[in-house]
């Protein structure tokens, strides 16, 4: 069955070339590493704060953590 | 949802839990015996449609093709290139397995999407990232597939201490969890969305006189979210399969 | 009802990186459908700007679980 599929595909006028939006799942990613860089570094943040007894470096950790993915992101995806 | 008089239980997540059909084991239960329906419809669907495999296509046969064309073209050779047609199974079983399961989400007598317990979009999130990483060792090297990750070209040295752990996280963990949560997410919303609208019309149609003028509404906005449910159900299915490509793709590509 | 107040904030919050997603990806459909040729000059900036909104979003997010 799949040589007649394969063979009824084929007949459909489009060839087999290489990928022709490879750009998509970008917004996915980004959501990905925004929350990647959100999770590690307020995650380091709580936990220097668990150490040290104090409360504000969960949010440098948050705010240090945004800004390293936001720049991650323009690393990737920003510049061409 | 109190001004419904007493004995209106807002659903909850625990109306996702089912008790087992016959003893005690929780194998035999609502979710799984919709699981072995879907695989049972999918494989019965497919074997019938491809039988007698002609060159002008029955109706049937038809579907079965755009279905199978729609993700070997789209999803396969557009995303992942000249190396697809090796995961096109792959990639279409997941994409049908997830669109029957949730499609069961408005199917009557049915009613019940079976991605919205938690289990099931993990398992399939994992295959992803098995197949997914495994793609990317054996194309380029364990050590060569690690550096490309972790050492991004075009960043000063000191950086890297920032941005490494952060690339790292997002292989390993994030994106495997928000494609297994994606999916729970709205499964779960939908079907609770359903559930309070349907169950609170058919409350008020037993309240007050005033009440049951109101519950045609309820009733009315549960018919429209069923369709807009059917529409996310779909959508839900084709961004996993669309993601799991495009992963594959990233572990295929050469450059960056 | 139960919950907190955090879950009405966010709530609340995320009504505006919704708006802002919304406006970034209507201004990038239009700009390409204008000139196909600047699809490629426009992706940037459209997922630098979605990047900005979508921090916001998940900001939104973590805080309410956080604080």
């Amino acid at each position: 069955m799949s040589a007649i599929l394969r063979d009824a595909m084929s007949q459909q006028g489009t060839p087999e070339s290489g990928p022709k939006n490879p750009g998509d799942g970008a917004a996915w990613s980004i959501v990905s590493y925004l929350l990647s860089g959100l999770i590690f570094w307020g995650g380091a943040g709580w936990l220097l704060d668990r150490w040290l007894g104090t409360k504000v470096f969960i949010l440098v950790g948050l705010i240090l953590g945004a800004g390293a993915s936001l720049y991650l992101v323009w690393l990737r995806y920003g510049r061409q | 949802m109190n001004v419904a008089g007493a004995g209106f239980e807002p659903p909850s997540s625990a109306d996702f839990i089912f008790s087992p059909f016959i003893g005690q084991s929780a194998y035999l239960t609502k979710p799984i015996a919709l699981v072995f329906l879907s695989v049972l419809f999918i494989s019965i669907f497919f074997i019938v449609a491809a039988k007698k495999a002609a060159i002008v296509p029955s109706r049937l046969q038809f579907a079965g093709e755009s279905l199978y064309g729609f993700v070997r073209n789209d999803l396969g050779r557009d995303i992942i290139g000249p190396e697809f047609i090796r995961f096109v199974p792959f990639l279409f079983t997941m994409f049908t397995f997830v669109l029957v399961n949730n499609i069961f989400g408005i199917v009557p007598f049915l009613q019940f999407p079976t991605m919205s317990r938690f289990s099931f979009p993990v398992v399939l999130s994992v295959l992803t990232f098995v197949v997914f990483h495994a793609t990317a060792i054996k194309h380029k090297g364990l050590g060569g597939y690690l550096k490309e990750i972790m050492f991004m070209p075009g960043v000063p040295k000191l950086v890297y201490i920032i941005l490494t752990p952060m690339e790292l996280m997002t292989f390993f963990f994030t994106r495997p969890v928000t494609l297994a949560v994606r999916l729970f997410a709205n499964m779960f919303a939908g079907h609770l969305l359903l559930l309070v609208f349907i169950l609170g019309g058919d409350h008020l149609l037993h309240g007050a006189i005033g009440l049951k003028l109101v519950s045609p509404f309820a009733f009315t906005i549960g018919i429209a979210l069923t369709f807009f449910e059917f529409l996310v159900q779909c959508l839900q299915a084709y961004i996993f399969t669309l993601l799991t490509a495009l992963y594959i793709a990233g572990a295929l590509s050469d450059e960056h | 009802m139960k919950g907190t107040l955090n879950l009405v904030g966010y709530g609340l919050s995320a009504i505006g990186p919704a708006i802002a997603t919304g406006l970034i990806f209507a201004a990038y459909i239009n700009g390409v459908a204008r000139q196909p040729e600047a699809r490629g000059v426009l992706q940037p900036i459209a997922f630098l700007g979605f990047a900005l909104a979508e921090a916001l979003a998940l900001f939104g997010l973590v805080l309410a679980f956080v604080l």
